[in-house]
C-alpha cells in the first residue's frame, strides 16, 4: 500500500498507470468483439503522431514550458487520434474498401511519420521521446487530476448507454429496426476510444495502450460467458498487471510499460490455458490466475532501488581506514550548471528569470556526493553524514590543501574524499559520458593516499531528467572509480 | 384483413443500381408469405426496403402508422465471439423501449422469456449463444424479434443452412405465432419446396421484379 501514500514518490505515475491500463482494457473488450485490434495499433500510433507533430509545429524546445508541455501534447494527440478515428471508420459500415486496409495504411504513415518529426525537431527529442515513451515518471497532480476526470467521463458514458453500444455492435441493422441508429451509437463508441486512446497515449505511451486495448479483453473473454463480467474481468486484469508491473518495474529497475504489457500477455497465456480445462476448474484456475500476479509482485525474490543500494559491495581499490570519511562537495568543470529542476514550479519561476528560489538548488554534483557516501558504506567503510559535512564545509576545495583546511576549520577529523566532475553529457545514442576523479585526503598528513576516476560511458535508456541519468548511473561511475585498478 | 405495408409501383434498388422495377403488393395483417427467388434475384432488396433501410427510387412504400417489424436477420451476419447468451440476445428485444436510464426490469425480463418460451427456446435460454446449433440460434433470433411486441415479422433466409428437423421446428414456430398472435410473417427463403404447404401465398423475385402468386 505504500505506492498509494501521498508521500511515496511514484504515486501519481502508479495512480495514472492504472487509470489508463483499466480504462484500455475495458473500452478493449469492444476492439476485441468488433474485431478492430488493428485500429487498437493504429489509433495510439496516431496520437503519438499527434504528440510529435504538435511539438514540431510549435518548435517546442526541451525544458521550457514544462505545464504547457502535457496540454501541447493532448491536443496533438487529441486532434491527429480524431482525425484518423474521421478516416478510418466514419461512413465505412457498407463501404467497398475494407477497412482493414485503410487501418494498415493509417498505422504506416502515423509510424513513419512519428520517427521522422521526431527526427527533424532535435530541440524536442527528449521530450518528445519521454512522452512518447509514455512519461509516467513525470505525470503531475494537476495531469493526473485531468486524467481521472476524463477516464470518469468515459466511464459515465460507457455505463449510461451500455445496451446501445452492445446492441449496435452485436446486430447493427436490429438496432436500427428498433430505432437505435448504429451511425449514431458507433460514433459515441469512436468517441469514448478517441479520448481513452488520447490521453492513455499522453500518459502511458502507445504501446502500453495498445497492449491494454487488446491483451486484458483477450484474456477476459476466454475467462467469462457473460459480457457484463467480461468488462469486470478486463478492469482486474488491467488492475491487476499495472499495480503488479509497477511492483515489478520498481523494483527490478526496469521500464514500466514494457513489463506492464508482458505480464498482461501472462494473464492471456494463462487464462487462454485455463479455457481448454474443463468448466469446473475454469474457476478455480482463475482464482490461481489472480493469485499469481500479487504473488509476483509482493515476493520477496526482486528487490527494491533502495534495497540494491544498501547491499555489501567489493572494497575494490580502496585503502583500510579505521575513521569515518567525509564526502567533500565536488568541483564542478564541466562549464554546465548541472541544475536539477525543481518540484516547486515558484523555484522554476524565480529561475526562470533570475532569481533564487525559495528551495535550495540542487545539482548533479549533490546527487553525486550523497550517491558516493552510499556507495563508501555499501563497501564497509563509516561515512561521515552528509548533512555534517554539508554545514562544515559549504563549497567545493579547489585542492588537497584546501580539502584540508575547509575540514580542519570546520571540526571534520577524519579522511576526506575529493572529487573533479570534468564531464557529465548524454549524449544521442542514451550513453552518459562522465569523467569524475576522486581522492582520500589522509588528514594527518594532507597528502593523497587513493585515487580514482570513471571515465567509461554509461548506458541510462530509461532515464530522461538529470536526477534520473545521475541515479541511474551512479552504481556503475562508483564501481569503475573505486575498482582496483 | 387491414393492410400494414403497401408498396405501389416502387422501383427498389441503390442510387445508380435499379434492382427490381413496378413492384406492387401489400402486407396484410396475421398472413404468412414466403419471398421466394434465386440468389441475387433481389430479395433481400426487397426485404430492406420493406424495412426503410432502403428507401424507393421510384413509386411508394406506405406503412401504417406506429407499425412495429420484427426483424430477424441472417445468423451468419453475427458475431460468435459475443460473450451473450440466448436470454441476453432475447432481451435485446426489449432495448427499444427502454430509456438509457432505466435498467432492464421485471417487465423486460418477462417478455423476454415470454418470447423464448413461444419459441421453444426456454431449456437453452442460458446456454451461450455461440454454443447453440443453427436451428437453436434462429428460434432465438425470432423471440427477439417476438419481444419488440410486433404485428409484422420479416425474416430473412430463417432456413437457410440448417437440417431437415430444424427447418420443420421454425416453421412450426412461426406458423403457431402467426395462428396464436395474430402475427403477419413475411420471410424471404430459397427453399420453394419446404414453404409451399406451410404459407398463405408466396411473393415470387424474378426477372428484375416481383410478383404476387397463390402458394
Amino acid at each position: 500500500m505504500e505506492m498509494f501514500s501521498p508521500d511515496f514518490l511514484f504515486r501519481n505515475a502508479v495512480v495514472g498507470g492504472w487509470i489508463v491500463c483499466v480504462l484500455c482494457s475495458v473500452l478493449g473488450v469492444y476492439v476485441a468483439l468488433r474485431r478492430m485490434v488493428l485500429l487498437g495499433v493504429a489509433l495510439p500510433q496516431a496520437g503519438a503522431a499527434g504528440i510529435a507533430l504538435v511539438f514540431f509545429l510549435t518548435h517546442h524546445v526541451h525544458g521550457e514550458n514544462g505545464g504547457g508541455a502535457h496540454w501541447l501534447a493532448l491536443a496533438g494527440s487529441l486532434g491527429v487520434t480524431f482525425a484518423a478515428l474521421a478516416l478510418l471508420v466514419v461512413g465505412s459500415r457498407g463501404s467497398r474498401t475494407p477497412v482493414e486496409w485503410k487501418i494498415g495504411a493509417a498505422l504506416a504513415v502515423a509510424s513513419a511519420a512519428t520517427l521522422l518529426i521526431v527526427a527533424l525537431n532535435p530541440t524536442g527529442d527528449l521530450e518528445m521521446t519521454s512522452l512518447l515513451r509514455g512519461e509516467l515518471l513525470a505525470i503531475s497532480d494537476r495531469d493526473l487530476a485531468f486524467l481521472a476526470a476524463s477516464a470518469f467521463g468515459v466511464a459515465v458514458l460507457f455505463t449510461l448507454f451500455r445496451r446501445e453500444l452492445l446492441l449496435v455492435s452485436f446486430d447493427a441493422e436490429f438496432a436500427r429496426t428498433i430505432g437505435k441508429d448504429p451511425a449514431r451509437w458507433d460514433a459515441l463508441l469512436y468517441f469514448l476510444l478517441g479520448v481513452g486512446i488520447s490521453v492513455g497515449v499522453m500518459t502511458a505511451g502507445p504501446m502500453v495502450v495498445f497492449g491494454f486495448l487488446v491483451l486484458p479483453a483477450l484474456a477476459a473473454l476466454r475467462l467469462t460467458t457473460h459480457l457484463f463480467a467480461t468488462f469486470l474481468v478486463a478492469a482486474a486484469i488491467g488492475t491487476a498487471c499495472s499495480l503488479g508491473g509497477f511492483q515489478i518495474a520498481y523494483r527490478a529497475d526496469l521500464p514500466a510499460g514494457p513489463v506492464y504489457v508482458l505480464l498482461a500477455a501472462a494473464v492471456w497465456l494463462a487464462a487462454s490455458a485455463s479455457a481448454r480445462l474443463r468448466r469446473r476448474m475454469a474457476l478455480a484456475s482463475s482464482l490461481l490466475l489472480f493469485a499469481f500476479v500479487p504473488f509476483l509482485a509482493g515476493c520477496g525474490w526482486l528487490r527494491s532501488p533502495d534495497e540494491r543500494a544498501s547491499e555489501p559491495a567489493p572494497r575494490g581499490g580502496l585503502p583500510q581506514l579505521a575513521s569515518p570519511i567525509a564526502v567533500l562537495p565536488f568541483k564542478n568543470e564541466t562549464g554546465a550548471s548541472l541544475r536539477l529542476a525543481s518540484a516547486n514550479p515558484l523555484d522554476e519561476l524565480a529561475h526562470a528569470i533570475g532569481r533564487e528560489g525559495k528551495d535550495p538548488t540542487l545539482t548533479v554534483l549533490d546527487l553525486l556526493e550523497v550517491r558516493a557516501a552510499q556507495e563508501l558504506a555499501r563497501r564497509g567503510y563509516a561515512v561521515v553524514p552528509t548533512e555534517s559535512v554539508r554545514a562544515a564545509v559549504k563549497q567545493a576545495p579547489t585542492d588537497a590543501q584546501a580539502a584540508l583546511a575547509q575540514a580542519q576549520a570546520g571540526g571534520i577529523a577524519g579522511p576526506l574524499m575529493v572529487g573533479t566532475l570534468s564531464q557529465f553529457t548524454r549524449n544521442a545514442d542514451d550513453l552518459l559520458h562522465v569523467r569524475l576523479e576522486l581522492a582520500l585526503v589522509d588528514p594527518g598528513t594532507g597528502q593523497t593516499v587513493w585515487q580514482g576516476s570513471a571515465r567509461r560511458p554509461v548506458p541510462v535508456p530509461a532515464a530522461f531528467t538529470l536526477a534520473e541519468i545521475a541515479d541511474d548511473a551512479a552504481p556503475a561511475i562508483f564501481a569503475e572509480a573505486f575498482a582496483a585498478h | 384483413m387491414s393492410e400494414l405495408i403497401r408498396v405501389e409501383r416502387a422501383e427498389l434498388g441503390y442510387p445508380g443500381r435499379l434492382v427490381l422495377r413496378d413492384v406492387t403488393l401489400a402486407i396484410r395483417e396475421a398472413e404468412f408469405v414466403a419471398v421466394l427467388g434465386a440468389n441475387g434475384s433481389g430479395k433481400t432488396t426487397l426485404l430492406r426496403s420493406l424495412l426503410g433501410f432502403v428507401p424507393p427510387l421510384g413509386g411508394r412504400i406506405e406503412r401504417t402508422p406506429g407499425l412495429r417489424v420484427g426483424y430477424v436477420p441472417q445468423r451468419e451476419t453475427l458475431d460468435d465471439l459475443y460473450p451473450v447468451t440466448a436470454r441476453d440476445v432475447a432481451r435485446m428485444g426489449t432495448f427499444g423501449d427502454l430509456p438509457f436510464w432505466r435498467r432492464v426490469g421485471p417487465a423486460e425480463r418477462a417478455r423476454a422469456r415470454e418470447a423464448l418460451a413461444a419459441c421453444d427456446a426456454t431449456e437453452f435460454s442460458r446456454t451461450r449463444y455461440a454454443e447453440l446449433s443453427g436451428g437453436q440460434r434462429q428460434r432465438v433470433l425470432i423471440a427477439r424479434a417476438l419481444a419488440t411486441g410486433p404485428q409484422l415479422l420479416l425474416l430473412d433466409e430463417p432456413t437457410a443452412g440448417v437440417d431437415r428437423a430444424a427447418e420443420k421446428a421454425i416453421l412450426g414456430v412461426l406458423a403457431r405465432l402467426r395462428r396464436e398472435r395474430a402475427l403477419s410473417i413475411w420471410m424471404v427463403t430459397h427453399h420453394a419446396e419446404a414453404v409451399r404447404g406451410a404459407v398463405d401465398r408466396v411473393v415470387s423475385v424474378d426477372a428484375g421484379t416481383a410478383v404476387e402468386e397463390p402458394a
